[in-house]
């Protein structure tokens, strides 16, 4: 009863979404203070692709990972599942790297201090990106900690993942594989 | 559930039957543990006054966390017990003579004073082991067995639980259930309720061993209010079966106008009670209704534990507990955390402070203090630190108090000048030490 | 008695569901000390204690809450 009252609500928000369609998205870099636009192409798996499209010239852009395929990781420095995750992303972009994977892991703490925190004891060879409006996660319809989207090299999101089980790697694993694989 | 399990009636200080579910949830449950172990231990020092019961126990609880929030808990606990404990006689202007639980010998209580029966001394070792299995992303599972053993008591324990997340966890079901089944071997054999207390050597009253069957059933919801709140609501049921009377504890039999306890020779030759007393006699079942709510709020650093629980009984007794917690952080790595408990309990049904001896014996009576009216209160303060190793210790000093009454239209002639509660007066002094990994 | 059921089962029907945080914001939650059995050996102890010297026992403690993650 109650799953299908927070589905309803998913997509709801991508509905929302997809009339908005050329608002942008607002990522930090706290290095650098690199502003970034980004906008969030959101969609459940029913409603196919939605092209991600270019904001500001300074910012990290979603779009500038086309051609490449993109794991976004949502995490914060309190999940305790995400200090398995981080060990395992790290793997994963040393091992696909070259093939075009990019893992870009968007950290939702309210304080980016707990983030440093966390980068000190479980240090990450991926992006970190910082969304402390939570309006990228919102976009994606976060529902649980971590979560994570593979988007393919067209940008469409192929598959997500609501937690992190050390159980399941094999199955992300072959999620990633078979992303890089497609042509697209 | 994991912890300390087990009951005895031998000594004031029984253990707790912690097959009620509400006893004690591994923390890999709801917070995600990293793999690995985690002890947590404590020695334990409670003492009442006027050469009443003190117990030190030492325990042990150890959870290994393995990959994907599975968890092994196990829990020992060895408890020693000494002192004295209320047996249920009265206050007289005469001194009193008991035969002993196991019929050897005789103890004498001054006039004027509580009728202590000082002959225990007990040592009582407890464990449990439950393992924690999530499964289907929003399930968990937990099943446990627990079991204990003293000098008279032993106990055997069940039980499972099964918890589901809804609204992306903020709320949270459980239900669970627990069994267990004791057995008394009372030290001399077990009484024959509502027979008298005998000379030394006469056994004749006493039959063998006892089981006793406890069935308990709960559900409950919690739910995240806010980012700072979070509160739970429980529903519990238990149902308990078979011999559940105190087999050391007695009844007064007292004379209809003086209201004084009936005195009684003891056969020529022998040593026995001075007075007229008979074994006392609860009913063989017993079902409990509880209704319990908890919150527990953030407030900026610190953090407010409330807490209310409501029970009710087919002996008819109803009590309320309100339990409130405040945790005060000083500095980074210590907190201080003051604890007020209030708790009030109505009499059973059959709670007597005595049986006029020229009235038919009723079916059921008791004069267990712990079966009456009274209101208890605890206050005490716990200080916990992170060590230099970054472990967590902790102490806490709690003092605990019961008064109980009873009105006055309840007494009979000298009974009213000479009847006093057995109040209780105890500390609680315990400390914790929690490492892993 | 029947209001306190009543409650029970209305916090678990549509009050309920529309209650509650987003999955990133149990930083709060996560924290040990907001747990509903912060002490599982003292809560046990105490337990033990009330059980043999009052009439009334359990009742409480069970899952939920805390960071929600997985």
């Amino acid at each position: 009863m109650f799953e299908g009252f927070s589905e309803s609500r998913a997509l709801t928000q991508t509905s929302l979404v997809l009339d908005h369609r050329h608002r942008r998205q607002e990522l930090e870099l706290k290095k650098g203070n690199f502003r970034t636009g980004a906008i969030a192409a959101l969609c459940a798996l029913l409603l196919g692709a939605l092209p991600l499209i270019a904001g500001a010239a300074d910012s990290l852009q979603l779009s500038d990972y086309r051609g490449k395929v993109l794991v976004l990781d949502f995490w914060a420095s309190w999940c305790v599942p995400c200090r398995r995750s981080f060990p395992w992303m790290n793997e994963m972009q040393q091992k696909y790297g070259d093939d075009g994977l990019v893992i870009v892991a968007v950290n939702l703490d309210n304080d980016a201090s707990d983030a440093a925190e966390f980068l000190k004891a479980y240090p990450a060879e991926f992006t970190i990106a910082y969304d402390p409006t939570r309006e990228l996660a919102r976009d994606y319809a976060v529902e649980a900690m971590p979560s994570s989207f593979v988007i393919g090299r067209d940008g469409t999101i192929i598959e997500s993942h609501l937690g992190f089980k050390v159980a399941k790697t094999e199955e992300y694993e072959a999620a990633i594989v078979s992303a890089l694989r497609k042509q697209p | 559930m994991a912890a300390t399990k087990g009951q005895s009636i031998s000594v004031s200080l029984a253990s707790a039957t912690c097959a009620l579910l509400g006893g004690v949830t591994p923390a890999a449950v709801q917070a995600q543990e990293e793999p690995g172990w985690d002890f947590n231990t404590s020695l334990l020092y409670y003492g009442e006054d006027a050469d009443r019961v003190q117990d030190l126990s030492i325990s042990v609880l150890a959870t290994r966390t393995f990959m994907d929030d599975r968890a092994l808990t196990m829990g020992l606990t060895v408890d020693a017990l000494t002192g004295a404990t209320p047996n249920g006689g009265q206050y007289q202007a005469v001194p009193q003579t008991f035969t002993s639980p196991s019929g050897n010998a005789v103890f004498t209580v001054p006039a004027g004073t509580l009728a202590l029966d000082d002959s225990f001394r007990d040592t009582r070792v407890a464990v449990s082991a439950n393992w924690t299995q999530p499964f289907s992303r929003l399930y968990t599972f937990d099943a446990g067995l627990s079991a204990s053993k003293e000098y008279d008591y032993m106990h055997l324990g069940a039980n499972a639980k099964i918890s589901r997340d809804f609204n992306q966890r903020n709320t949270t079901v459980s239900a669970g259930f627990a069994y267990a089944a004791d057995s008394l071997n009372p030290v001399g054999g077990t009484p024959t309720p509502l027979t008298p207390m005998a000379d030394v050597g006469d056994l004749s009253n006493r039959i063998g061993d006892q089981d006793k069957d406890v069935v308990d059933f709960v559900v409950g919801v919690t739910q995240v209010i806010s980012r700072n709140l979070v509160v739970q609501a429980n529903y519990s049921f238990s149902d308990s079966s078979g011999y559940l009377n105190d087999p050391y504890k007695i009844v007064s039999l007292v004379d209809g106008i003086t209201g004084d306890v009936v005195p009684r020779t003891p056969a020529p030759g022998l040593q026995g009670p001075s007075h007229e007393y008979v074994f006392e006699s609860r009913p063989d079942q017993r079902t409990k209704h509880s209704l319990y709510g908890q919150a527990k709020y953030y407030m900026n650093g610190k953090v407010l534990d409330a807490s209310y629980r409501y029970m009710t009984d087919d002996w008819d007794i109803d009590s309320h507990t309100v339990d409130l917690r405040f945790r005060w952080p000083v500095g980074e790595r210590s907190y201080f955390e003051p604890h007020l408990r209030y708790y009030t309990q109505t009499e059973a049904n059959f709670y007597q402070v005595g049986l006029v001896d020229s009235v038919p014996l009723p079916m059921y009576a008791s004069s267990d203090y712990r079966l009456g009216n009274f209101d208890a209160i605890t206050a005490g303060l716990k200080y916990g630190w992170t060590t230099r190793n970054d472990n967590d210790m902790s102490v806490r000093l709690e003092l605990y108090q019961q008064r109980g009454s009873i009105p006055a239209d309840r007494l009979i002639g000298s009974q009213v000048g000479l009847f006093e509660y057995p109040d209780l007066d105890a500390v609680i002094l315990q400390f914790s030490y929690r490492f892993g990994r | 008695m029947k209001i306190f059921v009543l409650v029970a089962s209305l916090l678990v029907t549509a009050g309920c569901s529309s209650m509650g945080v987003e999955p990133w914001d149990r930083d709060v939650l996560a924290k040990d000390e907001m747990q509903l059995t912060t002490d599982a050996l003292e809560a046990a102890t105490d337990d033990h204690i009330y059980f043999s010297k009052e009439a009334s026992s359990g009742g409480r403690g069970f899952g939920g809450g805390g960071c929600g993650c997985n």
